[in-house]
This record gives C-alpha cells, structure tokens and sequence, in this order.
C-alpha cells in the first residue's frame, strides 16, 4: 500500500484510466526522500522540549509567560508539526509515475492546488535512460529514469525511483511489445 | 531587558527584569496575532481538503477515503482551536 514499487497493483486506478487498461508499473519516488521532510518535523517536535533549556541560557525566567500562552504556543508548534508531515506524505503519495499496456503517466502536484499530468503512448517511446549517483542513491538504490518520445512531445522523467536500470529496461521491453504488435498488425501474409 | 533602579538613599543600583507579559495591551496584540495565525491556518486546512480531494480523484487507492477523512478532521481541530484560543487568552 505505501510501497514505492508495485508490480500490478490491484485496487488501484488512475484519472483518464481506460476500460480494461492493465497498470503494469506503479512508482513512487523511495522512501528515503522523505527525509527532506522528517528531519525538520523531528527537530520542530523536539523544540518544545529544549525551550526551558535555551530560556535559561538567556537568563530569562519562563514563568513570565502566562500559562495560557504557553499552552498555546505549544498547540501551534504541534500543529506546524502536524501539516508539514501530513503535507510531506501527500506529497510523497500521489506524485506517481504509472506505467500501463498503452501508456506511460506522470502525475505531479507542484504546490498546494496545481497539478501536473503527463502521458505518453508506449509507442511513442524511442529510448530510456538511467542514472544513479551519489551515497544514498547508490545504498538505497535508486535514481532517475529518462525516457524520450518521439517527435515534439515532451520527455518524462521519473525522479528517485527505486531500481532505475530495471524500470527504463521494462519500460523499453513493453514499448517493444507495442511496436511487436504494431508490425503484426500491419503485416499481410503471402 | 532590565530597568536600572536608584535608590533614595544613593545606594548601588539594582536591575528588576521587565515583565512584558504583565502589559494588558501587549497580551492583546499578542492574543490578536495567535488568532490571525489560526484563522490563516484554517483557511489553509480548507484548502488541503481541497488538495486531498483534488489528489484522489487523480489516483484512486484504498488509501484515498481514510486522508479524506483526516484532512476533514484536521479542519476541524483548527477551527476549534481558534475557538478554544479565543476562549483561553
């Protein structure tokens, strides 16, 4: 469920899905990612716990706040705690990269409210490429996948995908099966 | 900040820290301004609702129901957390 790499996933469907289109692919950027996010989530919910201590080392007295504000103060450090972490897996959970029998999809959400669809026909696809570098690419294994398109469309590319030389050879091997069956389609024996 | 003190009788002076907190003008501004904070953060939560909506529908998994639930409760929390911050300051 909260895999970044699901072989035909089941119970699962996508926004402009056609009838009795199979997911073959579905990707996520790894886990480690988040790490972006989960340090300061840990340091701002750590915070309360150091004030007194920093306080002190200020010479000023905590008690001169009121209790109330206090109380208050700390709800909303929870709360910053709260949203960045919940907007965090938001972030981490839908920006997808989907690949099915007729297409590949991209799905971005930039901010708050913009979203971003890319979809690209299999046949459409001419090469795909890997790359993976750097420490925590190279423990974790994963890095990006660039697949280029024909023509003027525009190139995908999958962020921080966990095993990038696998993904951009599947991708490769379904675009074959297209043009296998595109071939077939148009061959007239005798 | 401390305020330097002199005494009557030329004594050496004494520094007695300045309470802020004691100003019922500036626990206003500062009850005024936590209620600013919350009520953007309230607006906020209601556009994550949006979001959360907006991203479901986009792909739909198990998952999907269960973050709408919670960001339709998290709006809530922050509504009443302006009221209770209303109430207690």
């Amino acid at each position: 469920m909260f895999s970044s790499y699901i072989e035909n996933p089941t119970n699962c469907r996508f926004e402009g899905q056609d009838p009795g289109e199979k997911i073959l692919l579905l990707l996520r950027a790894h886990p480690i990612t988040n790490l972006s996010w989960i340090i300061p989530v840990i340091l701002l919910f750590s915070f309360p716990f150091f004030v007194p201590k920093i306080f002190s080392l200020l010479n000023i007295d905590l008690f001169i706040i009121p209790q109330t504000f206090q109380i208050v103060f700390l709800i909303i450090n929870y709360l910053l705690v709260l949203i960045i972490s919940f907007e965090g897996f938001l972030h981490w959970y839908f920006n997808v990269y989907i690949v099915t029998e007729k297409n590949i999809v991209d799905v971005d959400f930039h901010s708050l409210l913009f979203k971003n669809i890319d979809v690209a026909p299999l046949r459409n696809i001419e090469d795909t490429s890997s790359s993976m570098g750097g420490i925590l690419n190279s423990v974790f294994h994963y890095g990006n996948v660039f697949i280029q398109t024909a023509g003027a469309t525009k190139n995908i590319d999958f962020h921080s995908v966990p095993r990038p030389h696998f993904v951009a050879d599947f991708i490769l091997d379904e675009a074959h099966k297209i043009y296998g069956k595109g071939r077939d389609a148009y061959h007239h024996p005798g | 900040m401390r305020r330097i003190k002199f005494t009557e009788r030329g004594e050496m002076p004494t520094t007695t820290p300045v309470n802020f907190f004691e100003s019922e003008a500036i626990l206003l501004f500062v009850k005024i301004a936590v209620l600013i904070i919350l009520a953007f953060y309230a607006i906020f939560a209601l556009m994550v609702v949006r979001q959360v909506d907006l991203m479901s529908k986009t792909l739909v998994t198990k998952v999907s129901p269960v973050l709408k639930a919670f960001s339709i409760v998290h709006v809530g929390v922050a509504i009443g957390l302006i009221v209770l911050a209303w109430g207690i300051l």
